[in-house]
Formats: C-alpha cells, sequence, structure tokens
C-alpha cells in the first residue's frame, strides 16, 4: 500500500472517529506542553559563583522553585508527573468509537488488506494525531513563550520565558511523543485480530483482576514508615555507607505504592461491582454491579489517573499539615526569643499551594478521560439501551446505573487513595521539632538592635525540644476527595446527555 | 373488544414520509402480521403503536384511551406493564444472567429480586430454558436467546406483545420454535400480537395480514390468503401465487380494512 493511500485511509471515518483524532490530538498537545515546560525548567543555566551569589542562584526568577538550582529538578519532575494523566486521557481517546473504527477495519480487511497493513493504519492514525497536537502543543508554548516574557515590578521573571529547551529536545518531544503513542497502539492491537467478516476477537480477560497488586501498598508505606527509624538507626551505629541509598528505598516504596494503588483500580471496580450485586435489590444497582463486574477494567485507564492524582493531593494534605505546624513552631520560638516582628518563611507553604494547584489539574484531566471512557462505554452499548428503552426502562433507571457504576468503585479507591497519599506524607515529613534554646535581648530596642553593644544583655533562654506529629489534616483531606468525588460525578452528569441521545429509536436500527 | 387503534397515522423522518395515514384495529387476543418490503415503514408502524415513537398525525388508542399524547414516562411505563416488546436482536443486557434479563421488568414494578427470579425461572421453563437461568447472554444461541427474550416480554403477562423480526436473526428451525412458542403462550393468555416480519411463511403463523407498501396499507395485497386456522394459528402458508390471482380469489374479512387479508391458510 502507497504511504498516501495509507494516511488517507488512517484518516478517514466517521464523526466519532474525527472526535477521536482531535482528543487524541488535544491531549497530545497537552503532554507536549508539559513536557516542553519540564525541558525549559531543565534548560536553565546554574550560574558561575560569584562574591555576591556563592550558591550560584538564579536570581532573575521571582520562585525559589526556578532560582534554585536544587529545586529545579523537583520542578520539573512535578510538570513530567502531570503529564500522566494526560498520557491515561490520550489511552482512553484511543477507545473511543472503537466499534465502528473495527466495524471500518475489518471492511478494510475484506477489501483486501492484510492484518499487518490494519495494524499499521490504526497505529498511523494515532501518530498522525498525536503528531498534529505535538505541533500545536509547541506553537502554543512558543508563542505563550513569547507573551509572557515581561518581567515583574522587582524585574524578576514569573516563568522561565528567556531560556528554550535546545532544538535537539524539541525535536525529541515533538517527534517523540507522537512515535511512542504509534508503536503503543501496535503494541496494544497484537492481541486484537480483525477478519474480514466484520469480527474483532480480542484475547479476553476471562479470570476476574487479583488484588495482588494491592500488596505493593502497604509494602510502599512500610518502605515509608521505616525511613526515619532506619535512618536513625544508622546514624547511632554510624553506618554511614548505606545511608546514600536511603532515599533509593523511599523512591521505590513510593513507587511501588503509588502502582499498587493504581494497578489495584480494575479490581476495586470489580469488587465494587460484587459487592454491590450483593447489596442491590433496584435495577439500577444491578445493572452496574454486573457491568462493574462483567468490565472492570473499562475506564480503569483513566480511573488509574485519577487515583494517583488524589494519591498526591493526600500526599501533599500531608505537607501542608507539617509545613503549618512547622511554620506555627516556627513563630513561637520567634516570640520566645523576642522576634515579635518575624513573619516566618512561608516557602514551604507557598510551594504546597503549587503541588495542590497541579493536583487539581491533574484531577481535572484524570476527569477528562473518565467522561471520554463513560460516554465510550455508553456508545458502544446504545443498542442495547435503547431496546431496553423501548421495553419500557425508564431512561432514569440507565441514567442511576451509569452513576453507580461510575461512583461505586470511585468512592472507595479515593479513600484508600487518600489514606495511603496521607500516610505516605506523614511519614516523609515527619514529626516537627519544637522548642530549642536562643538568646533573649533585655534591654532597649536600640541597644538591642546594635550588635556591638546588646552582649551583655543577652540572657540564654532554654525551650525544651520536643518531637511533634502534627494533626491528620482532615479539612485539605476532604477537600481533596470531595473534588474527585465530584470530578467523577460531574463527568456522570456531562455522560448522561449522551444517553440520552443514544437512547433514541433511531439506534435499534443501527447495526 | 378491540385492543388497539391506529387512526391516520402519519410519521416522517425529515422528507422522508415513513406512513402515510395508517388506520389499523387489532382485536384482543388477535395476531396480525404487518408485512412489506424493507422500508416499507412496517417497525415504524409498530414503534407508533407500542408509544416508542410519537406520530406526527394521527391518533393511536388502546381501549379506547388515545396514548400517542401521553408523556414520555406514561408511554414508558404502559410499555413496562401491558405491552411486551420483543426484538431481532440485542436486547437481553449481556452482562446481567438469563434469570436477572428476564426479572428485569419485574425489578422495575418493585418485586423483590428473590421473588422476581422465581417467577422468572417459572417462565423460563415454560419456554423449555429453566436450566439456562444462570447464563449470560452471551453463552447462548440465538435461539435460546431468543426464547430468553420471549419469557422476558411474557414475564409481566402483558396484554399486546410487538414483536418486530422477531426471528430474522435465527435459521429456520429456531425461528420455528420462538414462533410456535409466542403464539401458543399468546393464544393462553389471550394477548394480541403484533408481529412485523417481511416473510411470508412468519405471517402464516398470524389471523391476519396487514400488507404495507410506501407507509400506506397495500389495497392491492400480495398474495393469495385463506382463512385462518381456526383458533390455532399455526397454519401452513405456500408462497409463490401470483398477485393477481391471489387478489382474485382473497376473500375479504369480516371488518378489516382494504389490503388487510385474514391469514394463517396455505397458499
Amino acid at each position: 500500500m502507497r504511504p498516501g493511500t495509507l494516511g488517507r485511509l488512517a484518516l478517514a471515518g466517521t464523526r466519532t472517529d474525527a472526535v477521536r483524532v482531535v482528543l487524541t490530538a488535544l491531549s497530545a498537545a497537552l503532554a507536549a506542553l508539559a513536557g516542553l515546560a519540564a525541558l525549559t525548567v531543565l534548560a536553565i543555566p546554574t550560574p558561575p559563583a560569584t562574591d555576591d551569589n556563592e550558591v550560584r542562584w538564579s536570581l532573575q526568577y521571582a520562585t525559589a522553585l526556578l532560582r534554585e538550582p536544587g529545586l529545579r529538578g523537583g520542578t520539573a519532575f512535578a510538570l513530567l508527573l502531570l503529564a500522566l494523566p494526560v498520557l491515561a486521557l490520550a489511552g482512553q481517546c484511543a477507545r473511543l468509537g472503537a466499534p465502528a473504527r473495527d466495524r471500518r477495519l475489518a471492511a478494510l480487511r475484506l477489501a483486501g488488506a492484510t492484518p499487518g497493513q490494519v495494524t499499521r493504519l490504526a497505529a498511523l492514525e494515532t501518530g498522525v494525531a498525536s503528531l498534529l497536537g505535538t505541533v500545536g502543543g509547541l506553537v502554543v508554548f512558543l508563542v505563550a513563550h513569547e507573551l509572557l516574557d515581561r518581567p515583574g515590578a522587582d524585574g524578576r521573571l514569573a516563568l522561565p520565558t528567556d531560556v528554550l529547551p535546545s532544538p535537539v529536545a524539541l525535536a525529541a518531544t515533538v517527534l517523540g511523543l507522537p512515535a511512542v503513542a504509534a508503536v503503543a497502539t501496535a503494541l496494544l492491537l497484537r492481541r486484537v485480530v480483525t477478519t474480514p467478516f466484520g469480527v474483532v476477537r480480542r484475547a479476553r480477560r476471562d479470570r476476574p483482576p487479583r488484588p495482588w497488586f494491592a500488596l505493593l501498598v502497604p509494602a510502599g508505606v512500610g518502605s515509608f514508615a521505616g525511613y526515619f527509624p532506619l535512618l536513625h538507626w544508622l546514624e547511632r551505629h554510624e553506618v554511614q555507607a548505606l545511608l546514600p541509598y536511603l532515599p533509593i528505598l523511599v523512591a521505590v516504596g513510593g513507587l511501588a505504592a503509588l502502582v499498587g494503588t493504581v494497578l489495584a483500580a480494575g479490581w476495586f471496580s470489580y469488587a465494587a461491582g460484587r459487592l454491590l450485586h450483593r447489596l442491590a435489590q433496584g435495577p439500577a444497582a444491578l445493572l452496574a454491579a454486573r457491568r462493574l463486574a462483567a468490565d472492570p477494567w473499562a475506564g480503569s485507564r483513566t480511573f488509574a489517573a485519577l487515583l494517583a492524582a488524589v494519591l498526591f493531593g493526600g500526599g501533599a494534605a500531608a505537607f501542608r499539615a507539617h509545613f503549618q505546624a512547622r511554620y506555627a513552631a516556627e513563630l513561637a520560638e520567634a516570640r520566645t526569643f523576642g522576634d515579635v516582628t518575624s513573619a516566618g518563611d512561608t516557602f514551604y507553604l507557598d510551594t504546597i499551594g503549587l503541588v495542590d494547584l497541579a493536583v487539581a489539574a491533574a484531577v481535572t484531566i484524570a476527569a477528562g478521560g473518565l467522561l471520554v471512557a463513560l460516554v465510550e462505554g455508553i456508545v458502544a452499548r446504545r443498542r442495547a439501551y435503547a431496546a431496553l428503552v423501548a421495553q419500557g426502562v425508564p431512561r432514569g433507571v440507565l441514567g442511576r446505573s451509569v452513576a453507580w457504576q461510575a461512583l461505586a468503585p470511585a468512592v472507595p479507591a479515593v479513600l484508600l487513595a487518600l489514606t495511603v497519599g496521607l500516610l505516605l506524607g506523614r511519614f516523609l515529613s515527619g514529626p516537627v521539632r519544637t522548642g530549642g534554646s536562643g538568646y533573649v535581648c533585655e534591654a532597649a530596642a536600640a541597644i538591642c538592635a546594635d550588635p556591638a553593644a546588646r552582649g551583655p544583655y543577652l540572657r540564654l533562654v532554654e525551650a525544651p525540644e520536643r518531637y511533634v506529629m502534627p494533626g491528620v489534616p482532615l479539612e485539605q483531606l476532604a477537600l481533596v476527595g470531595a473534588g474527585a468525588v465530584a470530578a467523577v460525578a460531574l463527568t456522570v452528569a456531562v455522560g448522561l446527555l449522551f444517553l440520552q441521545a443514544s437512547t433514541t429509536v433511531e439506534e435499534l436500527r443501527a447495526t | 373488544m378491540t385492543e388497539l387503534q391506529a387512526r391516520g397515522v402519519v410519521k416522517a423522518y425529515g422528507p422522508t414520509p415513513a406512513l402515510r395515514g395508517i388506520t389499523l384495529d387489532v382485536a384482543e387476543g388477535e395476531i396480525v402480521a404487518v408485512t412489506g418490503p424493507s422500508g416499507c415503514g412496517k417497525s415504524t408502524l409498530l414503534h407508533c403503536l407500542a408509544g416508542i415513537l410519537r406520530p406526527d398525525a394521527g391518533q393511536v388508542f388502546w381501549r379506547g384511551e388515545r396514548i400517542d399524547t401521553w408523556s414520555e414516562a406514561a408511554r414508558s411505563k404502559l410499555r413496562r406493564t401491558e405491552f411486551g416488546v420483543l426484538f431481532q436482536f440485542g436486547q437481553l443486557v449481556p452482562e446481567l444472567t438469563v434469570a436477572e434479563n428476564v426479572a428485569l421488568p419485574l425489578l422495575l414494578a418493585g418485586t423483590g429480586r428473590r421473588a422476581g427470579r422465581t417467577v422468572a425461572t417459572a417462565w423460563l421453563a415454560r419456554l423449555g430454558v429453566a436450566d439456562l437461568a444462570d447464563a449470560r447472554p452471551g453463552e447462548l444461541s440465538g435461539g435460546q436467546q431468543q426464547r430468553c427474550a420471549l419469557a422476558r416480554t411474557l414475564v409481566t403477562e402483558p396484554r399486546v406483545i410487538f414483536a418486530d423480526e422477531p426471528t430474522g436473526a435465527l435459521d429456520t428451525l429456531a425461528g420455528e420454535q420462538v414462533l410456535t412458542q409466542l403464539v401458543r403462550l399468546a393464544r393462553e393468555q389471550r394477548t394480541s400480537v403484533v408481529l412485523v416480519t417481511h416473510e411470508p411463511r412468519i405471517a402464516g403463523y398470524a389471523d391476519r395480514e396487514v400488507v404495507l407498501r410506501d407507509g400506506a396499507v397495500d389495497g392491492a395485497g400480495l398474495g393469495l390468503d385463506l382463512p385462518a386456522a381456526a383458533g390455532s394459528g399455526l397454519g401452513l402458508r405456500a408462497t409463490g401465487a401470483p398477485a393477481g390471482e391471489a387478489l382474485a380469489n382473497a376473500a375479504p374479512a369480516g371488518g378489516a380494512p382494504a389490503g388487510e387479508r385474514p391469514a394463517g391458510g396455505a397458499r
């Protein structure tokens, strides 16, 4: 098949195919933007050390996250993490309108296309759509880069608009993402056989999902719980050689807890379906329960992204509680030592505010993916739904069934993700130290302000040193959890609009 | 007693007319076959009679009450309680077991799951598929699926059954079994049946045949109809008689409008 023909056939299709292409392109654009932002942060050059700037800070930036070389890696990592829900959204978009696409591919097989050509067509569609998206993302990035390059009143930049990633890095992002997307599609299709008779056989997952992945969660939390005791033990016994490996333990543990929570999403759906079936009396809950148990993986990719975002939100809540307690302790300490004007250092609290913002963005993107999954499920089953409505099943029952289907696994899974995130955050941030010793100046303010004169008036004050574990940030956790559940509920509400359209009598004639 | 009446029913899809003023009566316990070529408006007529579609003009009455002006919710309840609808395929929910599928209308009416299952299993037994109660629709043959769908249609003991090409996806033998059971159970319960089909052999199960052409009742008729095999509705019918001969030999049924013939005999 000529490349031109292959390209034309790859981009042919119905309106649903067009929507899929647009959503795939949009996801690719968002992922490209996140990647380009991360690369830009990494491209900030570290200035040479000078007398005025021994710590080699990039002083042209307003925020410490960009100014301090040690924080830039974390900032870039956080931006890359934002790409995760975007990639999940892209994965979900690939399934949109899949039955119609499968029929189109089968028709091509009937016309003489080989299985390999059909796979290449599907991969090319994803690749071309992703390329359109990444090029669009690059254009948006460059335009924003120019428009936002305005120093503030203090002459500092809010964003790194004075640097650009290297051309190689730009090209790798714009071309690499579509290539990865196309290869991923081809790999996903390797278990799909498109026959000329319009039948797409998938290697079905006959066994119900197992909860083994969930075991990674306690393993990960355990590694975090053991961090401080192990650190103290190693320090007490002066085992210096092992100290550098402790961060690896934390990283692996965190990853295990995250992967465990995310991969257990399918099992969550299945277990929620089984439980709901046992308890359900009404037809809506029964329909939802059976659907969840029969196809627990439907939408679990984006559901997993939502859980990952919630887990980060739980962790951020724990860190916020820690920083708030620390801030309060620092202020109290300052007051103890006579410094009534100290406003404390709010840097970490501000940073956590940024993490919260990123979590909100991730939840929003994941909710978009959930919506795609929900609509895809409704559209794929529109004939069955239309038949039920024709037989007198009220649309409200079907709507409630869709709502049950989305919320029954979401609520317990969100609670688990919040708990895991909170535990990880608490174990990692540790307790807050209060008390300590310092000098109090017992003289007039003018004398105390003079370093040469205040010496005789200084008195050593010692407050007992204590380690206090911050309280559980219930309010913050409730906000994250309710936000995630509300996002799911909102996707259900929007999805129900499609249910209305998919249960018209015309669907009874659809093949 | 007249169970169902259509008076001058008109329906169009955009600029394309589907029904051009259909008038039709269905008596209690009567089995009426609506036949005609593809695209003649058979399914649209069935959907209008069942309250699935609202006609653009004309009226539909059920037991003397005009139902085409009812709200969607009221018509939906009517279909759930007094009507039964049977399609060609795709009507069983694939994730539910057969018993749950059959019990679904009962659950919608407020029956508990256990009681619903008991009634559903009894209906499955009447149709000879009780052993499939715990199977999923995907595990059944087309004929078995359709018998289970028939059980679901009958479980609420409807007064009228609307069957849209109920054997269209089945082989001859399976189709015969489903039709035989549908007609037998309808006769037992004095349930009226509106049966849409394009197969003359299937129409032969009906008491009367209404032939549609281009959205109107075909006054010329399509074939020779002989009086129905009294009470059974299971008569045989041969095909191939010339249309003109059919018209000449047709015995007008009492009160049936032009284009409607008593069916069920041999031709």
